[in-house]
């Protein structure tokens, strides 16, 4: 900002609009609703500069510049839908198209995946132009139950890689061989689960094609139904990370990431992300238990249940005190309950001996 | 040496990366799983990034005995000469291609280890030096290569008896570092390695820049095929890069240098490290250079086989032991270079040049041009031409003298189809454009560039869409795959080129292969994808019948035969 309290501006498709020094084309045009595409793009993650899709004329260049990297600066004409820009993203989608088996993947197989079926849809690109051999290879002899790696459907964005390094810190995937013949791949070409990945999900949700997929979402592929969105907080650690629980009917299909959670903004690791099979198990206790003179488990009607539980709590406070119970809420419960739980301990016994297991 | 040996010699230098990985190589023969699961630990490089990383490089061995097997180069000139012949009479020991090894005026160079053989059958296979330069034709007169032909040359002795030194020793004894750059500055020196950006700007910027330490770079990768002249320079007159190396030192501040040499110069390294150890001892590298008090190291470090790193910001990540993508730029080397900090990178001729600069003043190397341009060029003269070689022509010759006049014309019954230009960069020049000047603007003004000074010479018995067809081969090969454009682009054009794909109406095929090359042109990340498709567009432009008879099927010419062979 300059000392006289005007901020410095940019012309944006004719109009002058103001910039925060530091801040790249990209950001300042998409701050003033420009629709630029991109594809190996992701705001959590250093300007990468590969797709080139995000392209724009900057006055006085003598080629097209890519937005995402470059920087603002006072007096700078940029165009960012000229014919000239808008003929080359055409292109490149119809090269895109052309190294992949399939243009259209399943919505569930990840947050973004529907990335690059959009900018097809939106640049006419189901030409057939440009055919030739098709990149990348994929793998589907790793045995992991989280991540689909279908390479077949690849572009090279290494906008897993990225996050996987830099959101992540796990650095369990690169890049391997350079060219048309680079492949996304743990060391000496192994499974997922010899490497150092955690399971975090971040490279699946983050993939533009669906080349990586949530194995755990896609096996609800024919549950019925529309898909709904619930945003809620994971349960099992004190983060509190956002998601969205993706639902069809009464039944969870699948958990995503929330770009904008506040303790967030995109990642999860393992648990929030795919342990959520114990919703829906079968083996889930559908019914009260009460254990009988035989010492066995029986199943019991919620009064008689609670009956026995109060019994036996009072029962205990009565001899020992009310500081001998310790209440521990479980992080595969909802939220609410454990805020039910810690209000049951705190007024109905009267301590402060509540906790949870997600505190860990 | 141990695993544990290897790391600690190297761990507490700069750059550590590919000098602890060829120990390795080296020692083992190949670099093995046990090899690079140390080397992650030791170096603190996550594993998997590691391992991609070495799978960038074309030489390093990943099966036991893999750096023994031979490498022939199969480049557009090598080719012509019998490198396919070679390579299948060498399958038995593990032969494989490798581009051009940048000795196409001697081929065919084969890399057996550490040793370079050349020669044009398997059995003709001899260990010799690289040419030497051939004498200036017409007595032109000459910068870098003046004094390059005294025997002796090379050796500290020879190079101090023929002037050497005496530059530097001048600058750093008498000379403000500013004065320095204001003398480069005004010979009107410019970049040698392709972009010909004003070198004095460069060490200025560098000067002028904030954070230590600075480093200077010399760029000599030379991967472009069709370009020998630097490898030429270092075997023939090491004391001349460094002593322009400390020049660039002492003129920006930077005491450290770094040469980043090309894997298929074994031999080169080798004498630039005695070089390098004979002014260690006589006090012109190291604490206090010829006695100023200025202070500068020399480290060499040797890439692996890949020709992006010759692009600067490649080479710098490649140097930092990182993926060897290009960088983006802006900010550039000379504010973030190595290791994030203020860095020249100049390419080996550039440096080279510094010295007789420093010796014989600004105004002589200006006045060695034609028509008003600065200075001189090495032209890297190969293929179908009586004499190939190395020249170094005043800038403006016009290439018709260079090809006819100097080099002797085509062979015997041929008549000259075309040439390339900047080693392949420049695409080809063909027609009423071979009378163009060798000056950067008059060769612009015909679509193509000077770059680094390769000129191939293809004569009326090659079929160009074949020859354009290797060279998109190699660009396919080298793109790094960091940018869309060219990672698709230059497959799609090779598969073209080569019959694989594409329509097959002439109109079609044209325009795929036109939009292909407009779009890597002007929105690949760097200059490897804005110049392949110079290839398809010269070819298109040159030989309109050669390439609809490529496209359609039929009349296409049989492949040429060796040199002065009939089709
Ligand atoms: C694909 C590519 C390969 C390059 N290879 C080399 C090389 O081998 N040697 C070199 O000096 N410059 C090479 N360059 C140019 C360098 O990026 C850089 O401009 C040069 O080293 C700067 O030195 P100069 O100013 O002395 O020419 C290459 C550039 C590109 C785009
Ligand atoms: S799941 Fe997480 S740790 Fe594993 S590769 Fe993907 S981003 Fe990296
Ligand atoms: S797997 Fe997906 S995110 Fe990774 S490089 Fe390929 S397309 Fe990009
Ligand atoms: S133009 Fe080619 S070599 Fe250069 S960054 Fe792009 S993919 Fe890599
Ligand atoms: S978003 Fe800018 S290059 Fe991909
Ligand atoms: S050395 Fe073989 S083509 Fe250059």
């Amino acid at each position: 900002m300059s000392t006289n309290g005007t901020r410095p501006t940019i012309v944006l498709d004719g109009e002058k609009v103001a910039f925060t020094p530091g801040e790249t084309v990209y950001e300042a045009a998409t701050r003033h609703g420009k629709d630029i595409p991109t594809l190996c793009y992701d705001p959590r993650l250093e300007p990468f500069g590969g797709c080139r899709l995000c392209v724009v004329e900057i006055e006085g260049a003598r080629t097209p510049v890519a937005s995402c990297t470059a920087q603002c600066q006072s007096g700078m004409d940029v165009r960012t839908r000229s014919a000239r820009v808008e003929v080359h993203r055409r292109t490149l989608m119809e090269m895109l198209a052309s190294e992949n088996r399939e243009v259209e993947v399943d919505e569930l197989t990840s947050l973004a995946s529907q990335e690059m079926t959009e900018l097809v849809d939106r640049y006419e690109a189901r030409t057939g132009r440009f055919e030739g051999r098709q990149s990348g290879a994929s793998r589907p002899d790793d045995p992991n139950p989280f991540i689909m790696r279908d390479y077949d459907n690849c572009i090279s964005c290494y906008r897993c890689v990225r996050v996987c390094a830099e959101q992540e810190g796990d650095y369990a995937i690169s890049v391997k061989g350079r060219g048309f013949d680079t492949q996304i791949t743990v060391e000496f070409d192994g499974h997922l689960k010899e490497s150092a990945c955690t399971f975090c999900g971040q490279c699946v949700q983050t993939c533009p094609t669906g080349a990586l997929g949530d194995l755990k979402a896609l096996a609800h592929r024919e549950v019925e139904g529309e898909t709904k969105k619930t945003r809620t907080v994971c349960p099992y650690c004190g983060v509190g990370c956002s998601v969205d629980l993706l639902t069809r009917g009464n039944q969870l299909i699948g958990v995503q990431p929330a770009m904008d959670g506040p303790a967030n903004l995109g990642a999860l690791c393992v648990k929030g992300q795919f342990a959520f099979d114990f919703i829906q198990h079968p083996d889930r206790l559908a019914h009260p238990l009460v254990r009988g003179e035989d010492g066995e488990l029986h199943e019991a009607g919620w009064d008689e249940a609670l009956d026995r539980a109060a019994e036996g709590f009072l029962r205990v406070r009565e001899r020992y005190g009310r500081h001998s119970v310790y209440g521990v809420a479980s992080g595969r419960a909802p939220h609410e309950a454990a805020y039910t739980m810690q209000k049951f301990i705190r007024g109905g016994f009267g301590t402060n001996y509540i906790d949870n297991c997600s505190r860990a | 040496m141990t695993d544990q040996e290897i790391l600690a010699r190297w761990k507490e230098e700069p750059a550590p990366l590919l000098p602890v990985l060829h120990a390795f190589h080296a020692r083992d023969g190949y670099l093995s799983e046990d090899a690079i699961r140390a080397v992650s630990k030791g170096l603190r490089i996550p594993l998997a990034d590691l391992y991609g990383t070495i799978t960038f490089y074309h030489h390093f061995a990943r099966v036991p005995g893999g750096l023994g097997c031979p490498r022939v180069c199969t480049g557009p000139v090598c080719v012509q000469e019998g490198a396919l012949d070679i390579l299948a009479e060498l399958a038995p020991e593990g032969a494989t291609g490798m581009p051009c090894s940048g000795r196409c005026d001697d081929p065919v160079p084969v890399l057996r280890g550490h040793l370079t053989l050349a020669g044009r059958s398997a059995a003709d296979l001899v260990a010799r030096p690289a040419p030497l330069p051939p004498p200036a034709p017409e007595g032109a007169a000459e910068c870098v290569f003046r004094t390059i032909r005294e025997p002796g040359h090379a050796t500290l002795a020879g190079y101090r008896r023929d002037g050497g030194y005496e530059g530097l020793a001048r600058a750093v004894r008498e000379m403000t570092p500013v004065q320095v750059v204001e003398a480069i500055d005004r010979s009107g020196l410019a970049g040698r390695g392709g972009a010909g950006f004003p070198t004095g700007r460069k060490w200025r910027a560098v000067a002028e820049a904030d954070g230590t330490p600075k480093s200077i770079v010399c760029n000599a990768d030379e991967g472009e095929p069709g370009c020998f002249k630097d490898r030429a320079l270092m075997d023939y007159d090491p004391h001349a890069v460094i002593e322009g190396m400390i020049a660039s030192g002492y003129a920006t501040g930077a005491h450290r240098g770094f040469i980043y040499l090309r894997y298929e110069y074994p031999e080169t390294e080798d004498i630039l490290a005695e070089a390098i150890r004979e002014a260690a001892e006589a006090g012109i590298l190291g604490p206090s250079v010829m006695g100023s008090g200025f202070a500068f190291d020399l480290h060499i470090r040797r890439g692996a086989g890949a020709y992006i790193c010759g692009e600067e910001t490649s080479l710098l990540n490649s140097m930092e032991g990182k993926h060897p993508f290009p960088r983006n730029r802006p900010p550039f080397p000379v504010t973030h270079g190595f290791e994030n900090l203020p860095t020249v990178v100049n390419n080996v001729e550039t440096l080279a040049s510094v010295p007789h600069i420093l010796a014989l003043g600004a105004e002589w190397y200006a006045g060695l041009g034609m028509n008003g341009h600065a200075g001189t060029k090495v032209i890297s003269l190969s293929g179908d031409i009586l004499r190939p070689g190395n020249y170094e022509v005043p800038m403006g010759l016009p290439l018709e003298r260079l090809l006819y006049d100097w080099a002797g014309g085509p062979l015997e019954g041929r008549t000259i189809q075309a040439v390339t230009m900047a080693g392949l960069s420049g695409g080809f020049l063909a027609g009423d454009d071979l009378f163009v000047t060798l000056d950067e603007p008059a060769i612009r003004a015909r679509k193509s560039f000077l770059g680094a000074g390769g000129i191939m010479v293809f004569d009326d018995s090659r079929d160009m869409v074949e020859v354009a067809h290797a060279a998109m081969e190699f660009f396919a090969h080298e793109s790094c795959g960091k940018c869309f454009p060219c990672r698709i682009g230059t497959q799609r054009l090779t598969e073209r080129l080569a019959g694989e794909a594409g329509p097959d109406a002439v109109v079609a095929w044209v325009d795929e292969v036109a939009d292909i090359g407009y779009t890597m042109k002007e929105t690949s990340a760097c200059g490897l994808g804005t110049a392949a498709p110079l290839i398809t567009e010269s070819l298109m432009r040159y030989f309109p019948d050669a390439v609809s008879r490529h496209v359609t099927g039929h009349g296409a010419l049989p492949m040429a035969g060796p040199r002065g062979t009939e089709p």
